[in-house]
């Protein structure tokens, strides 16, 4: 099979859809002619014209505001936040009116938009570019959130979201972007809530998040070396959250670590960890661990971003940590 | 400037004590001299005194009166009149005072990889155990109290319980097919998997089932568990390492006691102050002998035999605390009436638990005497490091044969003695020498009554 990057990935779903979906809309700084600040959207422009690939100013709420009842009115704007810290500016249409319109409306009015956007620490990008802020949308009922942490993931999940009714957040870390993958060229749809098993073990169980699932795999495969035999989660979805997957693994190896690179406290892994309390505590062999970036607003010096987030080092001492409770 | 109070070492065994009573209170001013507090260590109670003076403050984190304490571990502070005691200095002050000025910075990761995790244990105090442990416990019926966790925070973990479940019930009977709600009913009531598999044999043994068989054993209650004592676990200790570590031979035979009787006799009908017992008069003859055979008195320690030149002879007491072995000293030395003033003078006190450490310490014979409770020969143990013990019977008229041929018999106080010795030391001859002179001592003491 082809090998292609994650953001190939993903524009190969994007530009599918927009062919099988008239509805299908683009707005977002930068996402016309430029095709995107991280070629969300290149060669789109050119496919589909500038109706549908529409470069906005910088005006968050305005637009998000304008996708949200063009959305309530039957068409599928997709915005593209370029760095998604941008989606902050636009909470009030996000939290107020499309996480709630579907449940006002009876079901009534479906709410199709993909918001996305890039998350994650790296390449110095200082801290208004390097927020994920997932735990936010996942805390709003009304949302899904997609945390793809590979190319096939990638183009999977935004199929999903591209077909479907509701508001889905799709976030694309930085890092991942230029990962390559085996990537099937039909169309497929990955289910949202449904986790990967993505490396049995039977020592402990990493539920890893994005850029967290490669660093883990590649710690994990030296840690194999001592015999150390670990599982890895990789959810691919926060909203719905695949707990049955996360309980069972749990159940099977007694150890639980979530390695998240964004803030700790409120955050997946506090989720995680209480849900399992709640619903797996027997299973328990050992406290549940966290390993997390720095609860710090991320600095640009390049030496003091690498500070700040889970390092293998850091990895690799949790989990043996966690083995050795 | 502070001085700290920490507990004390109170003889070379000494690894805790248990902080047994403040006599001074927080506040109280101490002079040099004074008790402070008192410990309970090595079987003994003992006073300590002040060194140096001051206003006593305990810190409210210290240890609790009747907790085990390390030696060395910080009790109290002794401060001056109006000084601030180190606990209630705010925390980067007392960093300040304990660090020294001009440590080196030390990176984040390195005092966490250094500082032992401390071993955690239960809110009840039992020790800490993970949830899948208990699970799985009560899933394969282990008590976990006496398990200790194997992880690096000393929780109980699974594989603590599988070890034990293993240890416990060897192969087969984890495989008794039952409920899981079944065997934790039958571990509550304490009947073990090998009876249910006996009863049952075969069938899945559900709840119904063990509440039959609990039914017909009758309501029979549960054990009541306590903590040892620290004389309890000195004992059990001692006892398991000469069980473990010497090679006991006992022998026994009779001695004739009745000049003993005689003399006592006498000694109580002239009105005597002191007379001596039959242990203080087995002292003197065990001293005796001992020093004709001091093979008796040396011990072992790794590849050499150690001789020992002193005589001093413990004489087990049954105290209310348990048992305690006060050292009479010298033995060899004192005259029968300062033995026995000696004797009766330490046995007051280890009932009393007023004896100190070093007065238990030390010996090099023992001599146990359980003759008052009706008791013949028995097989005592002996008490490391010494060579041998010598246990007392009961003296009781008997009639002896005392001219076969002219078929002469007589009444006669009898005293069984029965001599516990560490083959490693001596041999059974030289041994045997030995008891034959106790043997001969006490049916003639005018032999060392005149030394």
């Amino acid at each position: 099979m082809r090998e292609i990057t994650f953001t190939e990935a993903a524009r190969e779903a994007l530009t599918e859809q927009m062919a099988v979906d008239p509805g299908i809309f683009v707005v977002g700084e930068g996402i016309g002619e430029r095709g995107g600040n991280f070629n969300t959207t290149l060669g789109l422009y050119e496919k589909y014209g500038p109706m549908r690939l529409r470069d906005t100013p910088i005006v968050e709420r305005g637009f998000v505001g304008l996708c949200a009842g063009a959305a309530m009115t039957g068409a599928r704007p997709v915005v593209d936040f370029m760095f998604i810290d941008f989606i902050l500016d636009s909470m009030g249409e996000l939290l107020n009116q499309i996480s709630k319109i579907q449940y006002m409306s009876s079901g009534r009015i479906k709410m199709p938009i993909v918001l996305r956007g890039c998350i994650g620490i790296g390449g110095a990008a200082a801290t208004h570019h390097s927020g994920s802020y997932y735990p936010l949308f996942v805390h709003i009922p009304g949302f899904r959130v997609a945390l793809p942490s590979n190319p096939y993931d990638a183009k999977g999940l935004l199929n999903t979201a591209l077909t479907g009714d509701d508001p889905v957040l799709f976030l694309e870390h930085k890092l991942l972007l230029n990962r390559r993958g085996r990537v099937p060229e039909e169309d497929y749809k990955l289910p949202y809530g449904q986790a990967a098993v993505v490396r049995e073990g039977s020592a402990a169980t990493v539920v890893a998040l994005a850029v967290m699932v490669p660093k883990v795999l590649q710690v994990c495969d030296e840690l194999a070396n001592d015999g150390l035999d670990i599982e890895v989660i990789d959810p691919r979805t926060l909203a719905p959250l695949d707990m049955a997957t996360i309980l069972e693994s749990v159940r099977k190896t007694g150890r639980l670590l979530i390695a998240d690179e964004t803030f700790g406290p409120c955050g997946i892994g506090a989720e995680i960890s209480a849900q399992v309390m709640e619903q797996g505590f027997d299973d328990l062999d050992a406290p549940i661990a966290r390993l997390n970036g720095a609860h710090t607003p991320t600095p640009y010096s390049p030496t003091l971003e690498n500070a700040v987030i889970p390092d293998q080092a850091a990895i690799t001492k949790a989990i043996r940590d966690l083995v050795a409770e | 400037m502070a001085i700290e109070i920490v507990m004390p070492k109170l003889g070379w065994t000494m690894e805790e004590g248990i902080l047994d009573e403040w006599i001074k209170q927080d506040g109280d001013e101490v002079q040099p001299g004074d008790i402070i507090f008192v410990v309970e260590s090595d079987k003994a109670l003992q006073e300590i005194e002040a060194f140096d003076g001051g206003i006593l403050r305990i810190s409210p984190e210290a240890p609790p009166v009747g907790s085990t304490v390390k030696i060395g571990e910080l009790l109290a502070y002794l401060v001056a009149p109006g000084e601030t005691p180190p606990f209630e200095l705010a925390g980067a002050d007392l960093a300040a005072q304990t660090l020294p000025s001009a440590a080196p910075e030390v990176s984040e990761a390195a005092p966490a990889a250094m500082a032992a995790k401390p071993v955690r244990r239960a809110r009840d105090g039992g020790p800490a155990i993970s949830p899948r442990a208990k699970r799985v416990a009560l899933e394969l019926g282990v008590n976990w109290a006496s398990l200790s966790g194997s992880g690096s925070s000393g929780r109980i973990i699974e594989r603590d319980i599988r070890a034990a479940a293993q240890v416990v019930s060897p192969a087969g009977d984890l495989d008794i097919n039952i409920s899981p709600v079944a065997r934790r009913v039958a571990q509550e009531a304490g009947i073990a998997p090998a009876d249910l598999a006996a009863r049952f044999p075969g069938a899945r043994i559900t709840r119904a089932d063990v509440e039959q068989l609990v039914a017909q054993r009758g309501a029979e209650a549960a054990p009541e568990r306590q903590k040892l004592s620290q004389i309890r676990r000195l004992t059990r200790d001692r006892m398991v390492e000469s069980a473990r570590a010497t090679a006991p031979v006992t022998l026994t035979t009779e001695a004739d006691a009745s000049e003993l009787h005689q003399m006592r006799r006498h000694l109580r009908a002239d009105g005597a102050d002191i007379v001596p017992s039959y242990s203080d008069l087995l002292a003197k003859a065990v001293a005796a002998a001992l020093a004709e055979h001091p093979a008796l008195k040396a011990s072992i320690e790794g590849d050499e035999l150690v001789l020992h030149s002193a005589i001093h002879i413990g004489v087990a007491v049954d105290t209310e605390r348990g048992l305690l072995v006060p050292v009479i000293r010298q033995a060899d030395r004192l005259s029968l009436l300062q033995l026995s003033a000696i004797s009766a003078d330490l046995v007051k006190r280890a009932r009393a638990g007023k004896t100190s450490a070093e007065e238990l310490q030390g010996g090099t014979f023992t001599i146990t005497n359980l003759g008052m409770y009706d008791i013949d020969a028995f097989t005592p143990i002996i008490n490391l490091p010494q060579c041998a013990i010598l246990g007392v019977g009961r003296i009781v008229p008997r009639q002896v044969v005392l001219d076969a041929e002219a078929q002469r018999l007589a009444i006669r106080q009898m005293m069984p003695l029965s001599l516990t010795f560490d083959h490693r030391v001596v041999d059974g001859a030289p041994a045997a020498r030995f008891l034959q002179r106790v043997k001969q001592y006490v049916e003639t003491p005018y032999l060392w009554l005149v030394n």
